[in-house]
């Protein structure tokens, strides 16, 4: 028996989104045809549409935070791959208002070309379209990375913001405008035990020495800059902590917004537990936990790995992100 | 050459010979790809034009240069996977859009649309010249159409081949910034960029049919 539950080589996908599709019937649309997944409600102030979307793999990113407050519509691509332009190009007719569209993509080569391409044809089409860049992943912070920081789990936070600040009637320059700030005010970092596999092969990404974790993985298998020798979770938690604190700074009116968060194959068991080590950090610091999230939000197939996500948090942010939500994934 | 109205049909009968040139060379793109970036340009650009074929068999008879344009487009951007083929219709979807809906391809419409057509590709790509990227076949094509001033647009367009093929052979002694080639580092110079290539064929059809790049990648 292959490691993975599929029909068959490359069908995982396509498999998965009927059947999420059906699951959620009452919240979105999928358009087989075209290869996106759109809102069946949206409030009636929204004046954007709100699309994402990148390689799949990482569910239940991106089609798990479609619906009311959150995107209008997501673009699945193939497993770790980014989607085609045609299908972003036609989401975002799909779910643009008069305000248009608004991309929230996250920093990977492959996703800023289609997503970039798709805007390119927007444009042509007369459809206003703009972008806000999610590059929260602090391993990748160096100026030696031509490429810049990853985007990870900020995310979902930046998504639900932007989906509560779109539903109040903003317009594209303004949800621009918060959005590129808000992704400034957010870091991630992840670690991982053990490697995802491969749907194609069933083998491991990379492997790694008994006793030893990699620190500052990524969520496509990518390894981190530096492989460590393992320590109790709250050692780990305690230096991953200081390390985001330590970037974001934090103003004296500012809390944050923390997502605690499972990359596939780690158990609830292991991710309470690390939300405990986080919140006695940031308690010991003095910062002020206002929001948290624990569980599985953006994974790596089955990788065994959790990553922390702050998010520096005014008032009015949080007042978005306290907004009703009501999608597959995310429900308050 | 002839400086004979640039009309539908002459238009039609670029982007045919744009797809001999493209099957003719396919072998030789994949090679070079094969050096310098993952191999699956030539395959890429052959499906571009083949998605084309009927797009352009479906355009009327009476139609205008921006109709074969936006086929061309179309086919690039909906059906070519990768990113350079869909890169390949932002060129022709800008190309289009300055032809207008007028009956004729004037060397001004070839000026602005091959000029935003560059544009629009360095927003997506953010490569600028002297990256190892098509840009470096696009920016010297849209170079000599800006110096082309009222010249015949077969004209212009002869000049711009000819300055898109400098431009590719420089790109042998570039080491790419962007794309998968980066990675490779050093190992990629002395080859050509296949993207590059792609843009030469391009200008290059309007005037005649490419059947082998050996002799243009070689030098003058």
């Amino acid at each position: 028996m292959a490691r993975y539950f599929e029909n068959g080589a490359g069908q995982l996908v396509a498999d998965a989104l009927s059947g999420f599709a059906r699951a959620h019937a009452d919240l979105v649309r999928y358009d087989a045809a075209d290869g996106f997944v759109t809102a069946r409600h949206t409030a009636p102030a929204r004046r954007v549409g709100l699309l994402s979307g990148g390689g799949s793999g990482h569910e239940p990113l991106h089609a798990g935070y479609v619906g009311t407050g959150m995107l209008d519509g997501a673009c699945p691509g193939r497993v770790f791959a980014s989607p085609h332009n045609r299908q972003i190009f036609r989401a975002s007719r799909a779910v643009a208002r008069p305000g248009g569209v608004l991309h929230i993509v996250k920093n990977y080569t492959g996703d800023r070309i289609n997503f970039g391409i798709a805007a390119e044809r927007l444009a042509d089409a007369g459809i206003a379209c703009a972008r806000v860049l999610v590059d929260d992943d602090l391993a990748t912070d160096s100026e030696d990375i031509a490429a810049g920081r990853r985007g990870t789990g900020a995310t979902v936070l930046l998504e639900k913001v932007l989906g509560a600040a779109a539903d109040t009637g903003m317009g594209l320059d303004g949800l621009v405008e918060l959005g590129t700030g808000l992704a400034g005010r957010c870091r991630t970092l992840a670690v991982a035990s053990a490697a995802h596999h491969a749907p194609a092969t069933g083998e491991p990404a990379f492997v790694l020495p008994p006793g030893e974790l990699e620190y500052g993985v990524g969520i496509h298998g990518e390894r981190a800059a530096r492989t460590r020798e393992q320590a109790t979770v709250g050692e780990l938690v305690e230096e991953m902590t200081d390390a985001l604190l330590k970037a974001l700074r934090p103003g004296s009116q500012d809390s944050v917004v923390a997502l605690v968060n499972g990359l596939g194959s780690v158990t609830s068991l292991e991710l309470y537990g690390v939300f405990g080590e986080l919140g006695r950090v940031l308690d010991a610091r003095g910062v002020r936990l206002a929001r948290h999230l624990v569980g599985d939000y953006v994974t790596a197939l089955d990788m065994r790995g959790f990553s922390l996500t702050l998010m520096a948090a005014d008032r009015a942010t949080l007042d978005f992100y306290d907004a009703p939500v009501h999608t597959p994934a995310l429900r308050w | 050459m002839t400086s004979s109205a640039f009309d539908g049909e002459r238009t039609r009968d670029w982007a045919g010979r744009f797809a001999e040139s493209v099957y003719a060379t396919e072998a030789e793109l994949t090679a070079l790809d094969q050096q310098a970036g993952d191999g699956d340009f030539g395959a890429n650009l052959a499906a571009g034009v083949r998605a084309a074929g009927p797009l352009l068999d479906r355009v009327e008879a009476s139609a205008g240069p921006a109709e074969y344009l936006g086929a061309l487009a179309t086919a690039f951007l909906d059906e070519v996977g990768g990113t350079s083929g869909p890169l390949f219709g932002l060129l022709f979807q800008a190309m289009g859009r300055a032809a207008g809906p007028g009956p004729e391809l004037t060397t001004q419409a070839l000026r602005e649309g091959t000029a935003e057509g560059l544009a629009a590709i360095r927003r997506v790509g953010d490569a600028s010249p002297g990256d190892k990227t098509l840009v470096d076949a696009l920016a010297p094509a849209a170079d000599a159409l800006g110096a082309a001033g009222e010249a015949p647009p077969a004209d212009a367009l002869a000049a711009a081949a000819e300055e898109a093929w400098r431009g590719v052979r420089e790109t042998a002694s570039q080491a790419a910034r962007m794309g998968r080639a980066s990675y490779l580092g050093e190992r990629a110079t002395g080859v050509p960029d296949p993207g590059a290539v792609g843009i030469a064929l391009f200008f290059s059809s309007a005037v005649g049919t490419v059947r082998s790049l050996a002799p243009r990648l070689g030098g003058d």
